[in-house]
């Protein structure tokens, strides 16, 4: 590989890509509007619990157990609470059997229902758990004297306790990626289009020079601005190390696709319907993040869906080497076999 | 001894069944200019691609200032320049960037591209954008930045096409100066009257095929039929042509008896153009 010449091919295609005001109104506006984004997202959870209560008869206890971060509503029937469980009103709802305290009377267990949200983590339910437990201990004076079934309405999605915000992170950070192969791939359409690439190839670059130019060019603007936005939103905090090595895998996986669609296209007209279907597959492993357990076992197919992960695990978990070596592997495996494919694609192109 | 900048042994390509190329073999001198002309689809342009390392010969081998350019391709794509017919510049770069992009891709040392820019006449307009530039000062650019690195051999096609002809002339004149400089030019065109004037000898290319390689002199020698052309006045004062073919036994008879009976009014020689040579040794004209 001849470095002059590697050089001088990169100069020539960034000084390209700033010329164009599409790629540079996109990159410079889109990185403000994805930090604004993220900034405008709650960055902390909503800590008050908002509990509904069906209870033919309200027993004493209730009054007593209610306080702050607590707010109790009792509503008319047990459609109405499952109702204002599933709505969101409640992150969860208690319906008492009408006949709650003949049978706390008589020693035998009254069966509470708890109802709770599809996104109710853990923790919620832990506490109304122990709100009913502290309920019959202040109706009996024991702490077992009742029996809670659980239902869950809706998805289970445990663990929502991370900001809404940092769980946007992973999808911001895609998009980021993800954008830049279209600056890409229009760069190298429009060289085949324009013949310009005629021009090179008679001059001592060879076509892995003219390779290495495009692949450096493609992973140094997504890696340079996934960075970029990690270090502000303040994903690298925990471990710079590990998120820096997922995102330069993330960029060189974009990279190869930006190869991939730069041999389809011609210009930046036909690579955007290209890009669109790229995008949206790519996209689908960061909604897995926003709203636990939308999708199964089978995201793991899409190659985004080891980057997401990891950049999940690591920002928002500080998950270690030893937690996500299997997702970089994978990622730098999906990597690799793409940006094969972009080049074999591209080779046949420029022949 | 001069030796040959460019060889061609037996230089074939196909593409599938179609024979673009078909066993071609010539040699062109160091320092020599040689036009190589044929109608569209002759095989022009492939023979271009395979002698600048675009495409691969299928059959045969070209080399350039006696290496082989299937064996090291960048080497000779280091020596020469390569002026295309279809302008493929980076029109959102200025002038002197597109020059010192490829001055730094041959790794030209003490490169001036604004000498280079004055020389094809566009001096004052270095630094405005491509995209900005007519035609002929896009192309005359596109002459420019294959002269960057000095080649040894020059490869130009139709670098005259559609030009203005001020412009087609200062271009002539810079493809005799890079003669004049040593370097060898292998100049594709349609233009026959462009080719008999720059061209030190000239190929016909039809079919694949070289099928006639001299001097324009030669060529004009073996295939043309020279003539005197006279403008006679009648008796009734109508003006009448005369033509008197030159060269045969009886011509010298002929010319007495033109002046002896007639009253000649103009008389001029005519040497057979490029083209007739052309139509007369394929049976059609270079319009294919």
């Amino acid at each position: 590989m001849n470095l002059r010449v590697v050089g001088a091919l990169v100069i020539k295609d960034l000084s390209l890509f700033f010329r164009n005001r599409a790629f540079t109104l996109l990159t410079i506006f889109g990185l403000i509007v994805y930090l604004i984004i993220y900034f405008v997202i709650p960055g902390s959870v909503d800590e008050s619990l908002d509990i509904g209560l069906y209870a033919p008869v309200v027993p004493p206890a209730f009054e007593q157990i209610q306080g702050e971060g607590l707010k109790m509503e009792v509503v008319e029937s047990e459609e109405t609470l499952r109702k204002g469980v599933i709505e969101g009103r409640y992150v969860a709802g208690v319906a008492l059997p009408a006949d709650i305290m003949e049978r706390l009377m008589s020693g035998q267990k009254p069966q509470v229902k708890l109802y709770v949200t599809s996104d109710a983590p853990g923790e919620i339910k832990d506490a109304v758990g122990v709100l009913i437990t502290e309920f019959a201990y202040l109706q009996t004076g024991q702490s077992l004297a009742i029996e809670v079934s659980e239902e869950i309405l809706g998805q289970d999605m445990i663990g929502m306790q991370i900001p809404p915000r940092d769980r946007l992170r992973p999808l911001l950070a895609v998009f980021i990626l993800l954008v830049e192969t279209m600056g890409l791939a229009t760069l190298i359409g429009e060289e085949v289009e324009r013949r310009t690439i005629q021009a090179l190839l008679v001059t001592p670059m060879t076509v892995r020079d003219l390779f290495a130019a495009k692949g450096i060019m493609g992973v140094s603007l997504a890696f340079g601005q996934a960075t970029l936005f990690m270090a502000v939103v303040g994903g690298m905090s925990g471990q710079p190390l590990i998120m820096l090595a997922t995102l330069l895998l993330g960029a060189v996986l974009v990279t190869g696709i930006g190869f991939l669609i730069g041999s389809l296209a011609r210009d930046m007209l036909s690579v955007m319907p290209w890009v669109l279907v790229v995008f949206i597959p790519l996209v689908i492993p960061s909604f897995n993040v926003m709203f636990p357990g939308t999708f199964t076992g089978w995201v793991k197919v899409i190659p985004s869906y080891y980057l997401v992960d990891t950049v999940h695990r690591v920002s928002n978990f500080g998950a270690g080497w030893g937690d996500i070596w299997r997702n970089l592997l994978m990622l730098a495996l999906f990597s690799i076999v793409i940006v094969w494919i972009g080049i074999t694609a591209l080779r046949r192109k420029f022949q | 001894m001069t030796r040959d900048a460019i060889v061609a042994e037996g230089l074939s390509y196909w593409y599938g069944e179609l024979i673009a190329v078909d066993h071609i073999s010539f040699g062109v001198a160091e320092g020599e200019i040689l036009g190589f002309l044929g109608p569209n689809g002759a095989g022009k342009t492939t023979t271009v691609k395979m002698l600048t390392g675009q495409l691969k010969p299928k059959a045969g081998k070209a080399i350039l200032l006696g290496i082989d350019v299937a064996s090291d391709v960048e080497k000779v794509q280091g020596e020469i320049g390569v002026c295309f017919e279809e302008t493929n510049l980076y029109e959102q770069m200025s002038a002197i960037e597109n020059l010192k992009l490829f001055a730094r891709l041959f790794g030209t040392r003490e490169f001036d591209g604004y000498a280079l820019l004055r020389r094809v006449g566009l001096a004052g307009r270095e630094k405005d954008r491509v995209e900005n530039y007519s035609k002929g000062m896009k192309q005359r650019l596109m002459v420019a930045r294959s002269l960057v690195n000095r080649p040894r051999v020059l490869f130009l096609d139709e670098p005259t096409a559609g030009l203005d002809p001020a412009s087609s002339e200062s271009i002539r004149n810079i493809i005799l100066e890079e003669r004049e400089r040593g370097a060898t030019v292998f100049l594709t065109t349609h233009d026959m009257m462009e080719a008999d004037k720059l061209s030190d000898r000239v190929a016909f290319m039809d079919q694949g095929k070289i099928v006639a390689l001299d001097t324009p002199h030669n060529l004009k020698q073996q295939y043309g039929k020279r003539a005197l052309k006279a403008k006679v006045s009648t008796d009734s004062g109508k003006l009448e042509d005369r033509e008197i073919a030159l060269d045969t036994p009886e011509t010298p008879s002929a010319i007495r008896e033109l002046f002896a009976r007639e009253r000649v009014v103009t008389i001029h020689s005519e040497e057979a153009s490029l083209e007739d040579i052309f139509i007369r040794i394929t049976g059609r004209g270079l319009e294919g």
